[in-house]
């Protein structure tokens, strides 16, 4: 009862910046009843995806200050578990998509063990490491598709199907997302301030003196790590049946590593905002630039250009991301 | 040797022991040849012979130490002398390769540093190492991490505040706002949230004005009157010496001195080592 008050309590954010969460949280519940292009409403389902994708990746890199680059392993394990289950047994996605994250956590902690016995840049290799190692594992492995992959082919279902999460129409999947979103969201809430939430912080800030107050650091980086896997796999599960055709590379790469990383410490890292900030500013501006620049004749690539320099100029400004800046303007007024 | 004092000792614990009084664990039972001193209680903290190297060169060679329950004992040397490394391996984050040190009877140099905070020994390190995007109070809860119950946790918290009202007064700002003395208030009473056995004070005047000097002694003193055992490294010897019942002084990693606070003070070797008399 305590977990969930604490999910809800918003008190210690400045009252505008609950009234801008709230008119973004009316906006998001109310933008498929505009009219909108399928582009503007894949973008959107782009940017729930990645929201959420990014609110895990802060609670171990941004409350945790651990740089992990290899959590798209946990977002395949989550799409291969729940097309695995529908092609072959026709299980729900209600019922696989627990497994997957079930699985998913069970392999984050394998792995998390020897992990975080490496600190800075050795953690960061090894993560990429590991997320590419089971790209290749399933790239060779028939029983998935091997490099192929997998499709869910969507005729076999009745429209729209709630329990496998087969929709002809966006919308639905666009308020299924946003369901997890809006979840995510009061779990890291209340993470941030749970005893695992300041233990983490703690140790971000100085690992020594955590361990001096008792904190148990490998473990708690452990747990975390666990938490952030079920997030990523939980939208890999949505991934696999919103996209319906995964692959290897598409679910595993270290592009997709990347991008998850990069949404939140753009946004800011260790800000319950920030993800969700980097979503709002990279995604649209991906698909945008793709779609305008990338498909003009001589500017094929200058998307990417200005993608990058976008990040590069943000991270120069302020390491803390955009919400760093925010929080940097009103200092400065309120001094 | 002073047998007189000798005898003397041995009488009041011969009387103690067969009037049955038990409760006597700061009665320690002193006699001089130069400056050996003998503990006559079983100390809570008990470093034997133990050598630590820091960056692969020896630190600390063969050093031994003990402190008493309810004792305050103060731990000088110059800088360099080993001083925050025998605090450091008394809490495993420097690894000791020799020797022994036991808590309450129990080994504790080969358990992590986390174990060794739940058996009741706590560290505040010369840096502070406040976590300081938190608040006060926030950082003060940190120090509870190990205690479960949440009325203990209040009453530990009410204490603090008792200790060092002003920490009270801006409980909801930030640690890295507040004035260097208060910071140390902050890094001493998130050390007692846990309820330890024994505090582990690593120069805590460090860096600060005379006045937050005096101030942070006094908060030493007034500990040591609630009847907490401590283990103070400090700066400011003259002080720390008035203030403990028992001091050592270190120098390059060895044990050179040890008695009670004043006859530290006027032994010929403190007075030509740290006054320059």
């Amino acid at each position: 009862m305590e977990t969930l008050k604490s999910a809800f309590d918003f008190s210690d954010f400045p009252r505008l910046d609950i009234s801008i969460a709230g008119i973004i949280a009316i906006f998001l519940l109310v933008f498929p009843l505009f009219s909108h292009s399928a582009f503007a409403m894949a973008t959107m389902i782009q940017f729930l995806m990645f929201s959420v994708y990014g609110m895990g990746w802060n609670t171990i890199g941004g409350y945790g200050g651990q740089v992990d680059l290899g959590k798209a392993q946990y977002v395949g394990i989550g799409a291969y578990t729940t097309a695995v289950l529908l092609i072959r047994w026709n299980i729900p996605f209600w019922f696989s998509m627990p497994l997957g994250v079930c699985l998913a956590m069970a392999w984050s902690f394998i792995i998390g063990y020897p992990l975080f016995r490496l600190k800075g840049h050795y953690f960061a290799i090894a993560t990429i490491a590991t997320s590419l190692v089971l790209m290749d594992l399933f790239s060779v492995w028939e029983f998935v598709g091997a490099a192929r992959g997998l499709e869910i082919s969507p005729i076999k279902y009745h429209y729209p199907d709630f329990w496998r999460l087969i929709f002809k129409k966006d919308i639905y999947y666009y308020y299924v997302i946003l369901g997890f979103f809006f979840v995510g969201i009061l779990y890291v809430n209340g993470f941030r301030r749970s005893r695992l939430g300041f233990q983490l912080r703690s140790i971000r800030d100085n690992e020594e003196m955590a361990s001096s107050l008792g904190i148990n650091v490998h473990w708690a980086k452990i747990k975390t790590y666990a938490i952030a896997t079920a997030f990523v796999s939980v939208v890999g599960s949505f991934h696999a049946c919103y996209i319906k055709n995964i692959e290897p590379q598409d679910t595993m790469g270290l592009d997709l590593s990347i991008l998850i990383a990069l949404m939140a410490m753009l946004g800011g890292a260790g800000s319950l905002w920030g993800p969700i900030i980097g979503a709002a500013v990279l995604i649209p501006l991906k698909s945008y630039l793709k779609a305008w620049l990338g498909g003009a004749a001589g500017l094929a690539g200058i998307d990417l250009v200005i993608y990058a320099v976008i990040i590069m100029l943000i991270s120069a400004l302020e390491p803390r991301g955009i919400w760093g800046i925010v929080e940097k303007v009103r200092r400065r007024r309120w001094q | 040797m002073n047998t007189p004092q000798l005898a003397a000792g041995i009488g009041i614990l011969a009387f103690r022991q067969l009037s049955g009084i038990a409760a006597f664990h700061k009665i320690v039972i002193r006699f001089y040849l130069g400056v050996v001193d003998i503990t006559m209680t079983e100390p809570i903290l008990d470093i034997r012979d133990i050598r630590v190297r820091y960056a692969g060169l020896p630190v600390i060679h063969g050093l031994s130490l003990t402190v008493g329950q309810g004792e305050t004992v103060c731990v000088v040397g110059s800088n360099g002398a080993g001083k925050s490394t025998l605090l450091r391996a008394i809490m495993a984050t420097q690894r000791t390769f020799e020797g022994e040190i036991l808590f309450k009877g129990k080994a504790i140099h080969g358990l992590k540093t986390e174990d060794i905070v739940r058996l009741g020994i706590i560290y505040v390190p010369e840096e502070k190492m406040l976590f300081g995007p938190l608040s006060v109070e926030e950082n003060l809860m940190l120090g509870a991490y190990v205690v479960q119950d949440k009325q203990r946790i209040q009453q530990n918290l009410d204490f603090v505040y008792s200790l060092f009202p002003r920490l009270e007064e801006r409980r909801r700002q930030a640690a890295s706002t507040l004035s260097g003395g208060e910071q140390q208030m902050v890094a001493i009473g998130r050390g007692l949230m846990s309820n330890p056995e024994m505090l582990m004070l690593d120069e805590p005047s460090l860096g600060l004005a005379p006045i937050l000097v005096d101030e942070v002694l006094d908060t030493v003193g007034r500990l040591k009157k609630e009847g907490m055992t401590i283990l103070l490294v400090e700066q400011n010897v003259r002080e720390a010496l008035v203030l403990a019942d028992r001091g050592y002084v270190i120098q390059t990693g060895k044990i050179v001195a040890q008695g009670s606070g004043k006859e530290l003070l006027d032994s010929d070797l403190f007075r030509s080592a740290f006054l320059g008399i």
